[in-house]
């Protein structure tokens, strides 16, 4: 589904990403870690062509990004807060947002549902903007809104950072059910090893703008995380 | 303390984005600074004999200081539009151990070194030395100096406590709008000399030095004004405040007929009447509209034929101000969301049609407001139709293309304390070519054939503009599309 070649970016004379070749079939999740610097959101970035590479290309479904914008359409992503539009209540971003997608007021109902318990009751029918509500209502607004009109690959970048711990169990639940039923690739990018291990059926471990690993076997994963982030 | 504050602002400035990015526009700015200031010098040197020779009074120093008046009234208006505060980021310092009478010391004196400080002795300084000290000697021209700079300076905290103070609400528009009024209503009804009323202030500094120990105690008592209200207001106001969203709700429903671009134009709409910012700008707009009252029912524009050239602009600006204003910082009002907009399918194309729907329905309501000045006469009727054509098909394009030259990010989710990012004299002086545009069409035409034609002139090219506008507007959303990598990373002020 996605597919990365040759990709670099160069900031003056430090290369921040390299990449030689990545490709993500559809309906896989894949985890992303690494160390602050590892280029994790350059390499969202890169791939919402909202940073221009400086060689290679992301594809997604034969399509490079910054090429075409057809896969738009086909891609929900939640990177940070200026994907969203602060000066809204959720409920008129949401509204927006199917305007946009072409999404009748039925099929919004039909994915709030969804994300009842994610909310919390906190985030629909206040009379909040969003820029006043707190950072981890704030993020579940962003994912909420990623994964609405249906998308066959969803970005979301640090997920789980400033969620409570039963926030963060209902979105793991979200994210595989996503998945399972819709067959939908997630691209996570984490620094909370348990749960990327938990719901990633593969991790690939970025150092320095580099993939120095990419693991696909579960049963070993934990420990070769381990033993790479363990300091002493 | 306040060394160390004024060091960071400058290394703060020096590696904004802006800055770096726009070293050429800098140079260039900073050319027409020095240009602009030099002119202000040297008419500052020939103003004795511009006083008597051209305006045949009899005594320069009498006359200049029977106006020095009106000079202030014009200093307070344009001070008012153009001062800005050194932002120094609050939050960045505002949990640190450093007193916060330090963090405001050192904001308010970055605020004083500014070039408007020095206008007042660029044009006074040199009057000072050739005519004053020849007439009454070296002391008292430099007491006459002295109070006239003091008495600019105490001006310079005034509008910096005034701004912050009244910023946003209908008082402040309204007192600096009837500033305007009196000067220039006293000025050509001649209701009120109220310049002559303040001229003996000003001759008595020639022969006392009292009106300077004066005026530097008020230009001391400015100063703590102006600190006191800055030291008790140095909180993050928006975490306490909460805007109401009853308030603010209102959609603008027909615009949805107009598709995506006519939704982006209503959440631009939502935009604009949610933050404080872009409500001054709206509420500019209005009072603009009454500014033809000050020029329609003046006998001075009153000609035997035709009309007086000044309408044009007066008409320009009667239909077109929210998108002179709010279109020079076209792109910068969506900086914290322009993620949003490139992530969109045709998001960005959208964005720029929006905007331009968003525009063009202002301008009309603009234009539809104005009609009832044809109480003065059919022709304001034809002005405000030939400028508003021509505000539509030419200007909102050359707005436009201005705007995206250089878009800086703007953080509207900052209080409106402490918060004029993206205004500056820039964004000021890119207005001058815009007004200059309908006069480069109208003049020559107006001059060759009469005064209609010329009308008929730029309501002809605006109505062409109008015709190959989804040609341009594409061309505009081109060019933002074109640049959106360089747009975005300024917006996330990356290098």
């Amino acid at each position: 589904m996605i597919k990365i070649k040759d990709l670099k970016k160069i900031y003056g004379s430090t290369t921040v990403l390299n990449i030689p070749e990545l490709t993500i079939p559809k309906s896989q999740c894949i985890g992303l870690v690494g160390n602050n610097g590892a280029g994790k959101t350059t390499l969202f970035r890169i791939m919402l062509d909202l940073v221009r590479a400086t060689e290679g290309f992301v594809s997604i479904d034969e399509e490079e990004v910054n090429k075409g914008e057809q896969w738009k359409t086909k891609v929900g992503a939640y990177l940070d807060e200026n994907m969203l539009l602060s000066y809204l209540s959720p409920e008129e971003y949401f509204r927006a947002l199917i305007k946009i997608y072409r999404l009748s007021e039925e099929d919004l109902q039909l994915h709030l549902a969804k994300f009842a318990d994610f909310f919390n009751g906190e985030i629909l029918g206040s009379k909040k903007y969003i820029r006043d509500l707190s950072k981890g209502n704030i993020k579940k607004v962003g994912i909420a809104a990623a994964l609405l009109g249906k998308p066959e690959a969803v970005l979301l970048d640090e997920p789980f950072e400033n969620l409570d711990p039963s926030s963060q169990i209902r979105l793991k639940k979200l994210i595989l059910k996503e998945k399972e039923e819709n067959l939908v690739t997630f691209l996570i990018s984490s620094h909370d090893l348990n749960h990327v291990t938990e719901i990633c059926e593969r991790i690939v471990l970025l150092e320095k703008g580099v993939i120095v690993r990419d693991l696909e076997d579960k049963s070993l994963m934990t420990e070769e995380l381990n033993n790479y982030f363990n300091v002493s | 303390m306040v060394k160390t504050l004024i060091k960071l602002e400058v290394l703060k400035r020096i590696r904004g984005t802006s800055f770096a990015r726009s070293l050429a526009i800098g140079i260039l700015m900073l050319f027409l600074g020095v240009l602009l200031l030099g002119y202000l010098f040297l008419f500052g040197l020939f103003m004795n004999r511009l006083v008597t020779d051209v305006l045949e009074k009899p005594d320069a120093i009498i006359f200049i200081n029977s106006n020095l008046l009106y000079f202030f009234l014009l200093e307070l208006i344009y001070r008012y539009f153009i001062q800005q505060l050194p932002v120094i980021n609050l939050e960045n310092y505002l949990h640190l151990p450093i007193p916060k009478s330090g963090i405001i010391h050192s904001l308010l004196v970055c605020s004083f070194l500014s070039p408007l400080n020095i206008v007042a002795l660029l044009i006074f300084g040199p009057f000072a030395f050739v005519e004053v000290m020849v007439v009454y000697g070296i002391a008292p021209a430099m007491v006459w100096l002295g109070a006239i700079l003091l008495t600019s300076w105490s001006m310079h905290w005034f509008v910096l406590w005034f701004k912050q103070r009244f910023e946003d609400s209908l008082i402040g528009t309204l007192v600096v709008f009837s500033a305007l009024l009196i000067s220039i209503g006293s000025n050509y009804f001649g209701v009120y000399d109220l310049g002559g009323f303040f001229e003996p202030v000003f001759t008595f500094a020639l022969e006392n030095p009292a009106p300077i120990v004066l005026l530097a105690i008020v230009f001391i008592l400015s100063y703590f004004l102006c600190f006191a209200f800055y030291r008790q207001n140095a909180y993050l106001e928006e975490l306490a405040e909460g805007e109401h969203l009853q308030f603010a709700n209102q959609d603008l429903g027909f615009l949805s007929k107009f598709g995506l671009a006519g939704e982006m134009a209503n959440l631009e709409w939502k935009l604009i009447i949610r933050h404080k910012k872009s409500r001054t700008y709206l509420m500019l707009c209005l009072f603009f509209l009454l500014y033809g009252l000050i020029f329609y029912t003046n006998p001075a524009y009153r000609v035997e034929t035709g009309f007086s050239y000044l309408f044009i602009f007066v008409g320009t600006f009667i239909t077109g101000i929210f998108m002179l204003q709010y279109g020079q910082l076209f792109l910068s009002w969506n900086s914290p969301t322009f993620d949003f907009y490139t992530h969109q399918k045709n998001g960005l194309r959208a964005l720029v049609r929006g905007k331009y729907l968003l525009f063009s329905g202002i301008s009309f309501a603009c234009f539809i407001l104005s009609v009832p000045y044809v109480y003065f006469g059919w022709n304001v009727l034809f002005i405000h139709l030939a400028t508003f054509l021509f505000n539509m098909g030419v200007t909102i394009h050359l707005v436009i293309y201005l705007a995206l030259w250089k878009p800086k990010p703007m953080n509207l989710n900052k209080g409106s304390v402490f918060n004029y990012e993206g205004m500056g004299l820039s964004q000021f002086l890119m207005i001058i070519p815009l007004v200059a545009v309908p006069y480069v069409v109208f003049l020559p035409v107006a001059y060759w054939f009469g005064d209609y034609f010329g009308l008929l002139a730029l309501s002809i090219i605006g109505a062409f503009g109008l015709l190959v506008f989804p040609k341009i507007s594409t061309k505009m959303a081109d060019v933002v599309v074109d640049k959106k990598y360089e747009i975005s990373a300024a917006f996330r002020q990356e290098l």
